[in-house]
C-alpha cells in the first residue's frame, strides 16, 4: 500500500501548482475567458513546452507514457486555478479516444501535433435526447462506397470552437440505445456540412452546438471497429469523470481553504466569525467532504490504472460523492462568505459555478447513484 | 379543527379571481400603461392596490385569511410588478413612527408608485451584525439638517432609487443597538456616489454607495434621533415573514413538474425517472407541511394571539425549499444547465434554471442568514442561552 507521488509526479506536481499560482489569478482568469479565443494560447504553448500535453500518450506515438494517475496529479492542481485551457476536451478526450482506438496511421498523423500544442481536438458525444446515457445515440452514419455519410445533432460539445478535429459519437446500426452499433469518427472541424453553434457556459468556458448535414467520412477515420465504438467511449468516459474529479478535488481544496481564511478575518458581533461553533462544524464538514472525495478519487484511478473493467462500478461511485460534495462546498463556501460569496469579486464563487459544471458533466450525482445501483 | 373556508371567503375568492382574469394585459398593450391602469382600478375596489395597509391608511383591511387567498391567488395570475423597499418596507415604518407630515408627504407617491426607494442598511463591516453600522450623522450646531459621511453596501437597485432610507450612526458613545438615527433622503443629489457589484448570475441589482457630506434636513428624520434601531427592527421582522415565498413555491414546483414532463428519458420522461421523482416528492412533503405551518401561525394571528413558535421556521424552511426548487430545475436541465451567454441552448428552461438557482443561494443570506435564524430560534423559542466568551 502507497500512496506516495513518484519522484517524477511530485516534481510534476510542483510545476504546475507554480504555474497556477503565477499565471491564474481571477482577474487574469476573468479577462482570458472573455478574451475571442477563450483561453490564453501562451499558456497552450508552456504546457506543451513543458511535456505536460504529452504526459498520457506511449512514447511510441509522441508522449511520455503516463497514466490516469499523472493526469489526476495535473487536473487536481488546474482545478486550483479554474484552469481555461482545453486539457480536457482534447488531451483527455479527443487524444484519449485516438489513443485507445486509433489506426497506427491516425495516431502518428495526429497525435505528435497534439502533443507539441499546434493541434487540437474536441470530442462530441451528448445528443439532446441522451441526457446522461452514452449509449442513446441517434446521430447517424451510413456506409456509402469508401465513406459514411454523417447526419445529426450533437451537444455541449467542448472545445469545438477551436478544434482540428472533432471525435463524433454515431450510430451505424442498432436501436437508439443499444450498446453496439455506435461508431467513433475523426472528422475535419472545417468538413463540408458540419456547421457549429458557439457559445459560453456558466463557468466562464466555451462549448458548441454542432449539426451534421450528409458530413462524409473516410472509412480510414473511424476510431475502433465499426459498431464497437461503445467500449472506447465509455473508457474515454471514465477517464473524463477521473480528470473532472480531480480537478473538482482541487477546487474544494480552494473553497474550503478559502472559507475558513475568510471566517478568521471577518468579524461580526464583535468576533471573529471563526469564533461560532456552528460555522466551525460546517467548516469541518467541508473539510470532511473534500477527503472523502480524495480518497475516492484515489481509489477509482488506482482501480482503473489496474484493471479498468472492474472499476467502472467505482466510477460512477466516485462521480456521485463528486457531484453532491462539490456541491455541498460550493453552497456552503458562498453561505459562509454572505454577501460577498454571491458576487463576482471573490472567486469563491467562480469554484461554485465550476464545480456546478463538473456535476452536469459525464453524468450528475443522481445518474451515477442510478447507475452504481445496477451492479 | 376545520379547514373550510366561509362563505365570505369563498366570495372573495371568485371576486379575486374574477379581477386578475377582468385586468389581464392584452395583446399589444403597452406594459407600464396597463400596470398604471390596473393600479388604478386596484384603488378603486377598495385598497387592492395596497394590499398589506392597514385600513387607516388606505389599505383594504382583509383578514388573515383573506390575505393568503390574495397570495395564492397572486401566484396564479398575471399582476404588474412591485419593488418592495418603499411600499412594503419603508410604509409600515413611515404609518408606525412618522409623524403626520411625513405620512402625507411620502405615503402617496409610494402609494402612485412615482418614487422608487432603496434601503440603505447594511455596510462592508455592518451584515448579520446590523447594529455595528458607522455611516455617520453629524447635526449641525442651528439643529437644522444632519451630514452623512460613509458607505452602504449591498443596496439594491439604489443604481434606479429615487430615494433612500438610510439607517446612520448618531451616537457611539454607548451600545451599537442605540445612537442609530433613521433618515429619508434623495440619491440624486452631490455627495452620492453609486457602484455597481456584479452578482454570480451577471446581473447588476446590488450596489456600493458612498456618501460624502451629503446634508439631509431634520424633518426627514423619522421619529427621534438614536431611535432608529427599534423603528428598523419592527420592519426586519416583517421582511422575514415575507420571504417565505410558499404560495409561490407551490405554484413553482407544479411548474417544475411540467418541466419535468418535457424532458425525454428513454420513451418517458424526467418525471418518471425514479431518482428524479423521489427527490420532487420529498420536496412536495416538506412543502406540504410547510404550508400548514404557515396556516397555524396565520390561524394565530387570526385570532389576535400572538406569533405562536411556528412562524419562526417559516422563513427557514421557505428558504430551503426554494433553494431546492431551482437545484431541482437545474437537474431538469440536464447537460444543458451549464449553457449561459445570450441564445437559448437545449432546453427553454435551462439559462433561466441555472440564474435562478445561482440566484437562490442569497435567500439564506440576506433578510437575517439561517444561521442567525437559528440563534434567533434557539433564544427566543427554546430558550437557550450561548455559553459565556469567558
Ligand atoms: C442579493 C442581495 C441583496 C441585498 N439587498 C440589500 C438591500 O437592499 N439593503 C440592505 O441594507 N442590505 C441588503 N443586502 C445585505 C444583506 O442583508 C446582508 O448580506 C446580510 O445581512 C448578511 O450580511 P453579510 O453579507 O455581511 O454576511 P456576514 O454577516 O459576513 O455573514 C456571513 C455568513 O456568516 C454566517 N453568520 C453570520 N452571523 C452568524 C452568527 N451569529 N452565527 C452563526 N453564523 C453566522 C452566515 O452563514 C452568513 O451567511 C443584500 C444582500 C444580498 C446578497
Amino acid at each position: 500500500m502507497n500512496f506516495e507521488l513518484s519522484d517524477e509526479q511530485k516534481m510534476i506536481q510542483q510545476s504546475v501548482e507554480r504555474f497556477v499560482q503565477d499565471n491564474y489569478d481571477l482577474n487574469t482568469r476573468i479577462s482570458l475567458s472573455s478574451d475571442d479565443l477563450g483561453y490564453s494560447d501562451d499558456y497552450w504553448k508552456s504546457m506543451a513546452e513543458l511535456g505536460w500535453l504529452g504526459l498520457p500518450f506511449d512514447e511510441s506515438d509522441g508522449g511520455f507514457g503516463g497514466n490516469q494517475i499523472d493526469v489526476l496529479v495535473i487536473m487536481e492542481q488546474f482545478g486550483k486555478g479554474l484552469v481555461l485551457e482545453p486539457y480536457l476536451a482534447s488531451i483527455v478526450m479527443g487524444g484519449g479516444a485516438l489513443k485507445k482506438g486509433g489506426t497506427e496511421s491516425l495516431k502518428k498523423e495526429i497525435l505528435p501535433g497534439l502533443v507539441e500544442g499546434t493541434k487540437q481536438l474536441s470530442f462530441a458525444y451528448a445528443e439532446q435526447q441522451s441526457r446522461f446515457d452514452l449509449e442513446d445515440v441517434i446521430t447517424s452514419a451510413r456506409k456509402e462506397g469508401d465513406n459514411f455519410i454523417l447526419n445529426g445533432q450533437k451537444s455541449m460539445v467542448q472545445n469545438a470552437e477551436t478544434a482540428d478535429h472533432i471525435v463524433v459519437v454515431a450510430r451505424t446500426s442498432g436501436g437508439q440505445i443499444d450498446e453496439n452499433g455506435i461508431t467513433l469518427f475523426l472528422i475535419d472541424a472545417k468538413s463540408d456540412g458540419l456547421s457549429m453553434d458557439h457559445f459560453p457556459t456558466v463557468d466562464g468556458l466555451r462549448a458548441s452546438e454542432i449539426i451534421l448535414e450528409n458530413v462524409s467520412v473516410n472509412v480510414d477515420r473511424v476510431i475502433g471497429n465499426v459498431d464497437e465504438g461503445f467500449e472506447i467511449l465509455q473508457s474515454v468516459a471514465n477517464d473524463a469523470i477521473l480528470a473532472l474529479s480531480a480537478e473538482a478535488l482541487g477546487a474544494m481544496e480552494v473553497l474550503y481553504k478559502d472559507t475558513v481564511e475568510y471566517t478568521q478575518q471577518r468579524e461580526q458581533f464583535d468576533h471573529p466569525m471563526s469564533e461560532f461553533q456552528v460555522l466551525q462544524h460546517r467548516m469541518v464538514d467541508m473539510f470532511m467532504e473534500y477527503e472523502q472525495c480524495k480518497s475516492m478519487l484515489y481509489r477509482a484511478t488506482m482501480e482503473s490504472v489496474q484493471d479498468p473493467k472492474s472499476a467502472q462500478r467505482t466510477i460512477h461511485g466516485l462521480k456521485h460523492l463528486i457531484g453532491k460534495s462539490g456541491l455541498f462546498v460550493g453552497e456552503n463556501a458562498v453561505q459562509l462568505h454572505g454577501g460577498m460569496g454571491v458576487t463576482e469579486e471573490l472567486r469563491v464563487g467562480h469554484f461554485f459555478k465550476r464545480l456546478l459544471v463538473i456535476d452536469a458533466m459525464f453524468g450528475n450525482a443522481d445518474h451515477h447513484l442510478q447507475k452504481f445501483t445496477t451492479y | 379543527m376545520d379547514i373550510e373556508l366561509s362563505s365570505e371567503d369563498l366570495t372573495f375568492i371568485k371576486e379575486v379571481r374574477a379581477f386578475f382574469e377582468e385586468n389581464k394585459i392584452k395583446k399589444d398593450e403597452d406594459y407600464f400603461t396597463w400596470r398604471n391602469n390596473w393600479f388604478e382600478k386596484a384603488k378603486k375596489k377598495g385598497g387592492w392596490d395596497v394590499p398589506k395597509w392597514p385600513a387607516k391608511f388606505g389599505g383594504p383591511g382583509w383578514t388573515p385569511t383573506q390575505h393568503y387567498i390574495w397570495e395564492q391567488e397572486t401566484t396564479k395570475a398575471t399582476i404588474p410588478f412591485d419593488i418592495p423597499f418603499g411600499l412594503g418596507m419603508l410604509a409600515p415604518i413611515l404609518m408606525g413612527y412618522g409623524n403626520e407630515e411625513q405620512q402625507e408627504r411620502f405615503l402617496p407617491p409610494i402609494r402612485e408608485r412615482t418614487v422608487n426607494w432603496c434601503q440603505g442598511y447594511s455596510e462592508p463591516g455592518a451584515g448579520s451584525d446590523l447594529a455595528n453600522l458607522k455611516t455617520k450623522a453629524v447635526l449641525s450646531e442651528d439643529g437644522t439638517y444632519y451630514t452623512v459621511n460613509g458607505s452602504k453596501m449591498w443596496t439594491t437597485l439604489a443604481h434606479v432609487a429615487d430615494w433612500i432610507f438610510c439607517l446612520t450612526r448618531t451616537d457611539d458613545s454607548g451600545i451599537k443597538q442605540k445612537g442609530i438615527t433613521f433618515l429619508l433622503f434623495p440619491m440624486k443629489q452631490e455627495g452620492i456616489e453609486v457602484k455597481p457589484i456584479i452578482t454570480l448570475g451577471g446581473a447588476h441589482t446590488v450596489n456600493t454607495v458612498h456618501f460624502t457630506d451629503v446634508k439631509v434636513p431634520v424633518e426627514n428624520r423619522i421619529g427621534e434621533e438614536g431611535k432608529g434601531w427599534t423603528y428598523a427592527k419592527g420592519l426586519l421582522e416583517h421582511e422575514r415573514t415575507g420571504l417565505a415565498g410558499l404560495s409561490r413555491s407551490l405554484f413553482e414546483l407544479e411548474n417544475l413538474k411540467d418541466l419535468a414532463r418535457t424532458v425525454t428519458r428513454g420513451n418517458s420522461n424526467l418525471m418518471n425517472d425514479s431518482g428524479y421523482k423521489a427527490k420532487i416528492a420529498e420536496l412536495e412533503i416538506d412543502l406540504m407541511a410547510t404550508e400548514y405551518t404557515e396556516l397555524r401561525s396565520l390561524a394565530s394571528a387570526s385570532a389576535g394571539a400572538e406569533l405562536g413558535p411556528e412562524s419562526s421556521i417559516l422563513k427557514l424552511k421557505g428558504t430551503e425549499i426554494k433553494q431546492r426548487i431551482q437545484k431541482l430545475t437545474v437537474e431538469a436541465s440536464g447537460i444543458y444547465s451549464p449553457a449561459w451567454g445570450e441564445k437559448s441552448i437545449g432546453f427553454p428552461f435551462a439559462k433561466g434554471g441555472t440564474t435562478g438557482y445561482l440566484n437562490s443561494r442569497y435567500f439564506t443570506i440576506y433578510g437575517g442568514a439561517s444561521e442567525v435564524q437559528k440563534d434567533v430560534i434557539a433564544k427566543k423559542v427554546l430558550g437557550l442561552t450561548k455559553r459565556s466568551s469567558k
